[in-house]
């Protein structure tokens, strides 16, 4: 048999497993709805990339088309709609444009170029970049002077 | 208590984990990426970049641009490596004064370990900013076969970082360790690590308490990133033979075919065929150019044979080195991105022949056995059992078997689903099958079968003194409760008088581990039977229900139905009782629908009559 002591030890000893016990609980379930908050915001993440670039290849067939007549224009509607679609879901353009400073924190260099700008201004924007919710899901891939 | 950060520190990425509530969790960076690449600059404003964005500006400042600085860390500049490793790198080195590397970024001269330092002093702000937690202390990995003084400078680089380095692990241990192989006595482990840039294999020899490497072997030159290149290659190649362009170069048709090619790859590992469907990627002056190529896996197979074989070739060697047979090896982990394609898992498999493991994230496997060691050692300071381990003593069982209850029909309904972690306990609602029932039997049995019958027995129990009402009135709550020890017991109330019975079932869940498996077995093999005789106690259940409906409406209605629905019902109603006895389902179901349909048209013919007498509807 266990003595008085034994007994409280022991008594204090599950009451402080399971206080843990339940405080780990508790700390999972916050932990879990921080996940799910950033599951919610993020979890559509590579499905938008994927229709990001099938409008990249939008943008280059409008890019070589006559764009006079209504069927042209209803194409244009088209990608102004999947556009659209891409905003209400946190989708923001990078706007990178000959000039601006060169910042990897939202551009990606893939190339150089030999001009008389300062060296580290973007030369030309090649690929638009994009970011979801504020984070950068895809860098504007820019030239970049030397 | 302060965490200790487990940290693989790779050539190309690295990595970091910690374990939480007794589970290793990688650390994401501050870009939200689980992993980090190994690259450091410093850009003409001077300002020092880490990961991400020193490798988005690497084309632009190559020279200040220091990646794979772990093929330099502590080696002296005459190692014949570094030699080869001198004509690659696009950055400028130099022999110190002590032998040793150094390493030009802007106008200064570093030792590897503080570029290293750069790196890890990254992993440390951004795991304390994910964490909120100060973190001073780590586990390393270095590769198995790094040297004293590699060992000695990537602690140096630790302790630069800011973190007291208490552990320098091999990246193959960690390995182990997250697979939980080290506690296995007496086994020969190999590691296959295809890394990006770096191939590495290791042979481990588990003993009392320690791992031991007895061999190491690979190649410092071969890796992922050669298949990427060996895969735009070809695709550059098949261009040009179908349109007659060149476009490696141009950057953006380059660009797009490198995010296209690194998409194939991975599709590749689950698919046999996909599609690289580039739109406009070129023109010439007949108009615009589109990519359109099929890549099998076959294809992507046989750009990379070469490489697969020759790692299982450096494999075979490395085993024969530590003095072993291909057979003698207990266990193979795989470690690295590339090691998810299927044809390298199938090398592998069939070099040593048994299947290596593969649970744990590849790119992760090493940096969470860095937080397992790192959470042992935590444990000893604060004089501890690890939380691992302290879930292995207080390990929670769950229960092998469903425990069910029979339901109408011989049906067994689950209360507990098998893998439940106990204690835990259920509640649901049952009622009875027929008119003034007073007793019902409660039936519990434990097994994966669909049928009670086919289940074993736990108990039965009888709770009676139901008040007399129709079938399906009565509310009787059913309670399974299992506690720690997992001891069942079960209590059946009905609501309506309050009375209850229950029954206590000792050592329910202790079913030896083979008649354990027998019963799985079983549900495994009699599935598919089961479902279908589960499918006809269901059907059966419904129809008894609607000749029960159809039954009690004729009796209560009788005066508003018409002689003619009526007989057409009786008829329908009898062929059902016909029906229901038998095992066709399909004549159950169709007798079933086309009573049900004639009971709708009782409810049609009284609503016309409440409407104002008008005649009751014939025929439709």
């Amino acid at each position: 048999m266990l003595g008085d002591e034994e007994k409280n030890d022991k008594a204090e000893e599950y009451l402080n497993g399971w206080k843990r016990a339940q405080a780990d609980l508790i700390n999972y379930k916050k932990d879990e709805a921080g996940r799910l908050e950033g599951v919610l915001k993020f979890g559509n993440e590579s499905i938008l990339m994927e229709i990001i670039s099938v409008t990249d290849s939008f943008d280059f067939a409008l890019a070589s088309m006559e764009k006079t007549g209504p069927v042209e224009k209803g194409i244009c509607l088209i990608k102004t709609q999947i556009d659209d679609l891409l905003k209400r879901h946190g989708i923001e353009k990078i706007f990178a444009k000959a000039g601006d400073v060169f910042n990897p924190a939202m551009h990606e260099a893939i190339a150089t170029a030999e001009v008389s700008e300062q060296s580290g201004t973007i030369v030309e924007e090649i690929e638009s970049g994009y970011t979801l919710h504020g984070k950068v899901v895809r860098p504007a891939r820019v030239r970049v002077s030397k | 208590m302060p965490k200790i950060l487990g940290i693989d520190l790779g050539t190309t990425n690295s990595a970091m984990a910690i374990v939480e509530n007794g589970e290793p969790k990688i650390i994401e960076n501050q870009e939200g990426n689980r992993t980090t690449h190994s690259v450091t600059a410093i850009n003409k404003s001077g300002e020092r970049l880490v990961g991400l964005l020193a490798k988005r500006q690497a084309v632009t400042n190559p020279k200040n641009t220091i990646s794979s600085v772990k093929r330099l860390i502590g080696r002296k500049f005459s190692d014949s490596e570094v030699q080869h490793d001198k004509k690659l790198l696009p950055y400028e080195i130099k022999e110190s004064s002590s032998g040793g590397v150094e390493i030009k970024m802007a106008d200064r001269w570093y030792k590897p370990e503080e570029i290293s330092a750069m790196v890890l002093a990254k992993l440390k702000a951004d795991a304390e900013s994910k964490t909120g937690e100060k973190i001073e202390k780590a586990v390393i990995t270095v590769p198995a076969y790094f040297d004293d003084s590699q060992r000695q400078a990537t602690k140096n680089a630790g302790e630069i970082a800011g973190l007291k380095v208490e552990r320098i692990l091999n990246e193959p241990t960690a390995a182990a360790l997250a697979y939980g192989l080290t506690k296995k006595k007496d086994e020969q482990i190999v590691v296959y690590d295809f890394g990006g840039g770096t191939f590495d294999v290791s042979v481990l020899e588990i003993a009392e308490d320690t791992v031991e490497v007895k061999a190491t072997g690979g190649d410092t030159h071969l890796g992922g990133d050669d298949f990427d290149k060996k895969i735009i290659d070809y695709l550059v190649i098949e261009y040009k033979k179908q349109e007659g362009i060149d476009i490696s170069k141009d950057p953006l048709a380059l660009q797009r075919l490198r995010e296209a090619a690194e998409r194939a790859k991975h599709e590749l590992s689950v698919s046999l065929e996909t599609e690289i469907n580039l739109p406009y990627v070129s023109s010439d002056a007949s108009g615009p150019k589109h990519f359109l190529m099929k890549l099998t896996r076959a294809k992507l197979e046989s750009l990379v044979m070469d490489e697969i074989e020759r790692s299982i070739k450096l494999t075979k060697e490395t085993v024969k080195s530590a003095g072993f047979e291909m057979k003698d090896v207990d266990e193979i982990i795989l470690v690295g991105g590339q090691t998810r394609m299927p044809a390298m898992q199938e090398a592998v498999k069939k070099a040593f022949g048994k299947e290596p493991h593969k649970g744990v994230n590849p790119d992760e496997v090493v940096a969470v056995g860095a937080a397992i060691q790192a959470e042992i050692l935590a444990a000893k300071e604060e004089g501890r059992k690890p939380a691992g381990e302290v879930k292995d003593v207080l390990l929670l069982d769950v229960t092998p078997l469903a425990f069910s209850i029979e339901t109408f029909g011989g049906v067994a309904t689950p209360m507990i689903p098998k893998n439940t972690t106990v204690p835990t306990a259920k509640t649901q609602i049952f009622s009875t099958a027929a008119d003034n029932q007073t007793s019902v039997e409660i039936h519990i049995v434990q097994g994966e079968r669909a049928m009670a019958a086919d289940n074993k027995t736990l108990a039965r129990f009888i709770l009676d003194g139901i008040p007399t009402s129709p079938r399906g009135v009565p509310q009787i709550e059913v309670t399974f409760d299992i506690d720690a020890n997992g001891i069942l017991s079960v209590s059946a109330k009905d609501k309506a008088t309050g009375k209850s019975q229950s029954v206590k079932i000792e050592a329910s869940t202790s079913l030896s581990k083979d008649e354990v498996e027998r019963l799985k077995n079983e549900a495994a093999q009699y599935s598919e039977q089961d479902l279908k005789k589960r499918e006809i106690a269901e059907t059966r259940n419904q129809a008894d229900s609607l000749l029960y409906l159809v039954e009690k409406t004729l009796k209560e209605n009788a005066d508003k139905i018409t002689e003619e629905l009526k007989n057409e019902i009786t008829k329908k109603n009898d062929a059902l009782k016909i029906a229901k006895d038998s095992n066709d389902i399909n004549a159950i179901k169709t007798a079933t629908s086309e009573l049900s349909t004639e009971l709708q048209k009782i409810g049609k013919q009284m609503y016309n009559k409440e409407d104002g007498g008008s005649k009751p509807d014939k025929g439709s």
